[in-house]
């Protein structure tokens, strides 16, 4: 059931997806609407879920995994539906948006397993386990929302490098808007990244130190991947103050920040990599369907 | 009802002819009301713009001007010989007039076809026509549904999208590489005729600065005067495409002046930010290699003219279907006004026959009643007018609603015919005459 509805306004997305991909062949400003309505829908019900969600299960903020990666593919969509009415009708926002929406979703509906949170875990870390997840979303919707600009800059460059001839109902973001989304949403990252792990690096020791079940040691894959994007977007920031590393480059790094982003959250649980991180491990000893 | 249309466009006429009926310089108004003056019982729109001028005229078939009077109106309103210009104009009669309208606003009768201006300019020869009281019911419909036409061409062929010209295709690769101009510096090197020419266009995106450089100082200054630019000396130019965003590069010379490892350190002195160069010399000015430097993006005017050619044939492949759409709506718009035209015959018709027998019966009550008075006669005639009217009332509104619906071209709408026929009311010997052109 609970597939059932995801599969509902995943497969609203899709059709909008569909409905992006058709531009290379349909003109007219009514693909355009359509696209943007259903995507619009797909929004709604992905909203209606996730407060169904929140309802049943008495937390207002996303708390397990399953429900971060939820909540982050419903703020890119969200997003995404800003950009697509903002920009102009030509430029294939959703082309770039879409699938990073379906992507995360997709991933969270077949690998992250879903299911109560241990009471334990709970009670111990009510308040800054909610805290450390928020800025870890937020960090991770600058993250997509990085990824999807250096997509847009990487393939209008490789347009215009190429010299191909400009197909008509299909336009890019300039190089220079591409340029200053990535950047803008690598800073706004790297701070909300940085608080979230610390935050979640302290709560792990305190835990550890009572010797608490659910503490997470620091070689946790989960641990190890999202320090790995961190040393990413660490270097992205850097970045911005060398010259050299402009362009291509930087989009490459936004790529591999990205990676570990999907690594973290989703790859780890499709791998089956042995992992502590609290929720997911008792989750999956509690007997996920 | 007769519509004409009678004028010179770029096909027809010479530059000289077109300039010397022209409708310029507030000479529109005069134009119009003088049109309205000679025939009084016509509606005009005049469109003139550089490529055309063509006076539409429509009214009833009796009231309504011709080649010859029109010509004669243009050869005293112009203070020409008719003999100038007469073997050049062009003309078209009644459903005609309608295509050849769509055709022109849908831009498939432009210079550059496709073109997006000419709709404009059809909207304000409609608009000059209203305020002046020129267009009347048969010209409100003609040219507000070319309006739409034109709007319904574009959208659904494609028509006006892409640009044709190499220095208009320049400024859309800029906009593909940079999103503001404002803070951007737009470098000319050489003053040739096409780097005049891409310049003119891309001053339209309002750059913050613009450098010309010349290895004639007198010709680089005076440039740079013309484009609000500052002149840099041939010896500053590594500082000067250090210091631009867009290049454009239009010298004569005969090997390039920019190398790949010279334009790389520039690029790093840059900081490596985005570059756009337009190398429109031939031979080119840059290394063709710059264009693999990351954040540079470089076009030759090759790649330019390449882009511009497939948005003409792109554009082409568009005239058959906007032909189809036009042949629709021209036949749509004309039986709709030959429909109007119908109705309102009928109406009148509707409106004499029942005058005639209310003014007989009348006539006969008050023979036979020669001592009713006059407050009496009053009150009964007003009375049998009442009557009149609301025993008319429903065929009336059937028939302007008719009017307004869809009818076979080649017939008049069945509820006309029926109240023709209920109201055993003459048919009104209207010609329907074919699609004409006539030069």
């Amino acid at each position: 059931m609970d597939r059932l509805e995801i599969l509902c306004f995943a497969g609203t997305y899709a059709l909008a997806l569909a409905v992006e991909l058709s531009r290379v062949v349909l003109r007219g400003s009514l693909r355009w609407y359509v696209g943007v309505g259903l995507m619009l829908l797909g929004w709604l019900v992905q909203t209606a879920y996730l407060g169904n969600l929140a309802y049943t299960s008495g937390n207002a903020l996303p708390v397990t995994p399953f429900e971060s990666v939820m909540a982050l593919s419903w703020v890119v969509a969200l997003i995404g539906l800003y950009l697509a009415a903002r920009w102009p009708k030509q430029v294939a926002v959703g082309f770039f948006t879409l699938p990073v929406v379906l992507g995360l979703i997709a991933g969270a509906a077949w690998f992250i397993p879903r299911g109560p949170v241990p009471a334990g875990w709970r009670d111990a870390t009510a308040f800054w386990g909610t805290i450390h997840g928020v800025f870890l979303l937020a960090g991770a919707v600058c993250a997509c929302l990085a990824f999807a600009a250096g997509l847009m800059y990487m393939a209008q460059m490789r347009m215009l490098k190429s010299k191909s001839i400009k197909k008509h109902g299909f336009s890019l973001p300039s190089l220079e808007q591409s340029e200053r989304v990535n950047r803008g949403a690598v800073t706004a990252a790297f701070p909300l990244l940085t608080a979230g792990l610390l935050i979640g690096m302290l709560l792990s020791a305190v835990e550890l130190n009572r010797g608490a079940s659910h503490g997470v040691p620091w070689n946790d894959p989960k641990v190890l991947s999202a320090l790995g994007m961190w040393l990413v977007f660490a270097v992205l920031l850097h970045a911005r103050t060398r010259p050299s590393m402009r362009g291509r480059a930087v989009m490459k790094l936004t790529f591999a920040a990205f990676a570990f982003l999907v690594f973290t959250w989703v790859g780890v649980e499709a791998l089956r990599l042995p992992s502590a991180h609290g929720p997911i491990r008792e989750a999956r000893a509690g007997g996920e369907p | 009802m007769r519509l004409f249309a009678l004028g010179v466009d770029h096909r027809s006429a010479p530059a000289a002819i077109r300039e010397a009926l022209a409708f310029g310089d507030g000479r529109l108004d005069a134009g119009l009301d003088a049109l309205r003056g000679s025939f009084p019982k016509s509606e005009f729109v005049v469109l003139s713009t550089c490529n055309r001028v063509e006076v539409y005229a429509g009214g009833p078939v009796e009231a309504a001007p011709d080649v010859e009077t029109l010509s004669e109106f243009l050869a005293d309103f112009h203070r020409l010989r008719r003999d100038a210009f007469a073997g050049h104009l062009v003309g078209y009669q009644d459903e005609a007039v309608v295509g050849h309208l769509f055709r022109v606003a849908a831009s498939l009768e432009s210079l550059v076809l496709g073109e997006g201006q000419i709709l404009g300019q059809v909207r304000e020869a409609y608009r000059s026509a209203v305020a002046r009281k020129a267009a009347g019911p048969i010209f409100h419909s003609v040219f507000q549904n070319a309006l739409r036409v034109g709007k319904l061409v574009r959208e659904k062929t494609g028509m006006n999208q892409g640009k044709l010209s190499v220095a208009s295709v320049a400024v859309d690769l800029a906009r593909e590489v940079f999103d503001t101009f404002h803070d951007k510096t737009v470098l000319v090197i050489g003053a040739g005729k096409m780097g005049d020419l891409t310049l003119q266009h891309l001053k339209d995106l309002k750059p913050g600065r613009i450098l010309v450089v010349n290895r004639n100082p007198e010709r680089a200054q005076e440039v740079a005067e013309r484009w609000s630019g500052e002149a840099v000396p041939f010896e500053r130019l590594n500082q000067a495409l250090i210091e631009a965003d867009v290049v454009v590069s239009t010298t004569a010379a005969a090997e390039p002046i920019v190398e790949y490892d010279q334009y790389a350190r520039i690029q790093r002195a840059r900081r490596n930010r985005l570059a756009l160069i337009l190398d429109i010399a031939i031979p080119r000015d840059f290394d063709p290699r710059i264009g693999d430097l990351d954040q540079v993006t470089l076009y030759h005017v090759d790649d330019l003219r390449a882009q511009a050619e497939h948005n003409l044939s792109q554009r082409r492949k568009g005239v058959e279907p906007a032909l189809r759409i036009i042949e629709r709506e021209t036949t749509a718009c004309y039986t709709a006004l030959r429909g109007q035209e119908d109705a309102g015959a009928i109406l009148r018709q509707l409106g004499d026959q029942a005058d005639q027998v209310r003014s007989r019966e009348l006539d006969f009550l008050f023979q036979n009643l020669p001592d009713l008075s006059e407050a009496d006669r009053a009150a009964i005639a007003h009375m049998a007018s009442r009557l009149q009217n609301q025993f008319l009332h429903h065929p009336r509104a059937a028939v302007r609603s008719a009017a307004a619906e869809p009818a076979p071209a080649d017939a008049p709408h069945p509820v006309l015919t029926a109240v023709r026929h209920l109201f055993g009311l003459a048919e009104t010997p209207a010609p329907r005459p074919e699609l004409k052109k006539t030069t």
